[in-house]
């Protein structure tokens, strides 16, 4: 074919380039070839450390596309919480595919086998990918900040008032807003006052008694201006009780909110002590200030996961935009447009997984494990993705059930006759070897409300005091050290209601009882000037904003009584003046004046 | 090294045998290799036409060496019209579903917000472009064209080993 330029003729075509095409289409496919397993193991890896937030890494991955084969070798998956840690590692799995999804680029795997799962190992190098502020990872770790923990801790000597922000205490807030309340009640108090006019009418009537002091009984038109006012004194009589009432009702409000300043101040006491990091006395606190870390890192872990799954498999059809692939380009985002009725970007059907676990001392055993529809469209799937393990000592269940518009998302899982891993008590240098114990963790995500509970508990429990320098001696560690070192058992519950946004943590033990009787004991005294201190500082932020408002109101309420008072007693000696000359006028014992 | 690269795909081009539409509709080519992401199926497509169509390949890789730069900068706006037209224009919901659950097109990485607007882009350049481009090499002969091929830099341009390698594609009259 050729066109016109010009005068000459020039081919459209390029037909000596079409051999060159072909062989380079050629070369191209058989690099792409020898370069599958490659391509396909970092592309596998890329994905995987996106998704989980830590680094996947694969030693060997072979594509064999004729049999829809995938096998991957050496399987490593960083955890995401522990910098060296593995969350799992795996010797082999092998997925059969179906061959037609990948044609619409997804992904099915009918069947997945994984031989020699460990959970936990070492690893040498750091592989959480991502800040931790980053993602999900910041998201559930702003979540855990939230939560907030008490501070184990005996204050010695002064303890400075210097945090206590006065923008956080509410009592300042609320006397203000009282004042205005109470400016604004005077204002209308006043101005109704001035309406009622009481002056004028008890003026008028006691003009009319004085006309009436040398009236005639037949003087019937005077008479009548006599009922007429005394009809108006007992109209304005009636505006009085009106605003009385009114007024009784504006000031019990306005004396409401004048307590209600004692229980802001409460609060601001409560708001001041958390900021101080001074522990209360109570038991609860106590085994929330030894536990409650440990319990939130438990529950962030938990939830760091639920929350991935509503990330990766969300309810719903809609168009669903997830980060774009990584590249020197901007990433940009890329769009799923899920079909009912189509098949799923990603579904894992079923999983059997071979799992080695191994009680304290002794060699792994091997147990089996199930996944099932693990999908990234489950309203698609239309089945809720289910895992679950058993073994002696081990039983772990799991459902993420994405396929309703609200999310339910239940895991269970517990653990006996394992090490347990140390803990070191917060701030304190102590450091928990639980030793072998039982160990469970349960949740329930529905929608937004959370409700979880872990638990920990060991008979053989050894305490170390913790030399490596992470908290200093302090007279608190020691008394801790006295309580702790005799107890050789330990039971620990820890549990999470409420929304996600507005999570409530309780945490005990059973050290608490212990612990909180020797600390009342031993610093209950210095604890208590503290908090003297504390509200003291308190006092003096609010008390000075605080006074004036209640004076304002307990004036006020005076002042509107005493107003009001006076405009009634007016209004009843000038009807009493008239109703006299009136009875007098008329001469009749017995009669009711109209 | 990428700037010489340039400047011989600059000098070869405006001075090949080719006529300036065949230049022009290889750069309006090029372009598109330089302003949507490298790595895609279309792209692939869009090589073939260049290798296959007789277009000047110098032209074609002067397009891509011009507009990669060009991309980059603009990938905020490729962001925002591929986010458009896939996310926020329901009218065209149906056709990135049936596209999406169709075989083969989701290779071409089209659900991609940079690659679609980045695409609808210079799908939209092409003609001007490609009118502008021939409008422009067409005065740049009339005038310049015979002074710098006289000149030292572009003798020494002509002689490299690419120059040669560019003669096996030049553009046939």
């Amino acid at each position: 074919m050729t066109h016109i330029v010009g005068t000459a003729r020039v081919a459209v075509f390029r037909w000596k380039a079409v051999r060159p095409l072909l062989v380079f289409g050629a070369v191209t496919l058989g690099l792409w070839l020898v370069f599958a397993d490659r391509i396909a193991r970092r592309t596998a890896e890329s994905v995987g450390t996106t998704l989980i937030g830590a680094e996947v890494e694969i030693e060997r991955l072979h594509l064999d596309l004729p049999h829809g084969r995938v096998e991957i070798h050496g399987l490593t998956v960083a955890s995401p919480f522990e910098a060296l840690q593995n969350l799992l590692q795996a010797d082999a799995l092998v997925a059969d595919l179906e061959p037609l999804p990948l044609l619409e680029k997804k992904l099915v795997i009918d069947r997945l086998t994984a031989t020699g799962l460990k959970f936990g190992t070492a690893r040498l190098t750091d592989g959480r990918a991502g800040g931790r502020s980053d993602g999900v990872m910041g998201q559930v770790t702003r979540w855990g900040e939230q939560l907030q923990v008490p501070a184990l801790a005996l204050p010695t000597g002064k303890i400075s008032a210097a945090r206590l922000d006065p923008a956080q205490l509410t009592t300042p807030r609320a006397a203000a807003a009282l004042g205005a309340r109470a400016d604004s009640a005077r204002q209308a108090w006043d101005s109704q006052l001035k309406g009622l006019d009481v002056a004028a009418t008890a003026d008028s009537a006691r003009r009319m008694a004085e006309r009436l002091r040398g009236a005639k009984a037949t003087d019937v038109k005077l008479l009548g201006d006599a009922r007429r006012t005394l009809g108006q004194l007992k109209q304005a009589q009636d505006r009085v009780t009106a605003l009385e009432r009114s007024a009784t009702s504006g000031i019990a409000a306005l004396q409401a909110g004048a307590a209600g300043l004692t229980d802001a101040k409460q609060r601001d006491y409560a708001t001041a002590r958390g900021l101080l990091k001074l522990p209360g006395l109570d038991a609860p606190d106590i085994g929330a200030a030894l536990f409650g870390p440990a319990a939130v890192g438990r529950f962030q872990r938990a939830l760091y996961w639920v929350e991935l799954g509503r990330r990766y498999m969300p309810p719903g059809l809609l168009p669903r935009a997830t980060p774009g692939p990584q590249r020197a380009r901007r990433a940009g985002a890329t769009v799923r447009f899920p079909r009912a009725n189509g098949e799923p970007a990603f579904l894992l059907k079923t999983a059997e997984l071979s799992v080695q676990l191994g009680a304290a001392g002794t060699i792994p055993r091997t147990y089996a494990a199930s996944l099932s529809g693990v999908t990234s469209d489950p309203a698609l799937y239309g089945r809720p993705a289910t895992a679950s393990a058993t073994a002696p000592g081990f039983r772990l269940g799991a459902l993420l059930d994405h396929v309703r518009p609200t999310p339910r998302d239940t895991a269970t899982a517990s653990l006996a006759g394992v090490a347990l891993p140390p803990l070191s008590l917060p701030s304190l240098p102590i450091r928990l070897e639980p030793g072998a114990g039982t160990v469970a963790l349960s949740l329930a995500v529905q929608g937004d409300e959370v409700r979880a509970r872990w638990t920990m508990q060991s008979d053989r429990v050894r305490w170390t005091r913790d030399s490596s320098g992470a908290a200093p001696p302090s007279p608190t560690g020691d008394l801790v050290w006295r309580v702790v070192s005799g107890i050789p058992t330990l039971a620990v519950s820890a549990s999470l209601t409420g929304s996600l946004a507005r999570p409530r943590l309780a945490v005990s033990s059973n050290l608490d009882r212990a612990l909180a009787e020797r600390l009342r004991a031993v610093a209950g005294a210095e604890l208590a000037v503290a908090e003297r201190r504390v509200r003291a500082q308190v006092d003096s932020l609010v008390d000075g904003q605080v006074a004036p408002v209640l004076a304002k109101v307990t004036v006020l309420g005076g002042d509107v009584t005493r107003r009001l008072g006076g405009e009634r007693t007016q209004l009843d000696d000038a009807r009493k003046a008239l109703e006299q000359r009136l009875r007098a006028l008329t001469g009749l014992p017995g009669v009711r004046l109209p | 090294m990428l700037l010489l690269k340039l400047i011989q795909s600059l000098f070869k081009a405006l001075h090949s045998e080719g006529t300036p539409g065949q230049l022009a509709a290889g750069l309006a080519l090029g372009s598109f290799l330089g302003l949507t992401p490298l790595w895609n199926l279309h792209n692939a497509v869009v090589f073939a036409l260049i290798i296959v169509l007789n277009v000047s390949f110098a032209g074609a890789m002067l397009g891509w060496a011009l507009f990669v730069p060009v991309g980059f900068l603009l990938d905020p706006a490729f962001d925002w019209i591929g986010r458009t037209l896939l996310l926020d224009t329901p009218a065209l919901r149906p056709l990135w579903t049936a596209l999406y659950n169709a075989p083969v097109v989701p290779l071409t990485s089209f659900n991609d917000t940079i690659v679609l607007g980045s695409l609808v882009f210079a799908a939209a350049l092409w003609v001007p472009l490609f009118f502008a481009s021939r409008w422009g090499i067409v005065r740049y002969r009339a005038t310049v064209a015979e002074r710098v091929k006289r000149s030292a830099l572009y003798r020494s341009v002509v002689a490299s080993k690419l120059y040669n390698l560019y003669r096996l594609f030049r553009p046939e009259a």
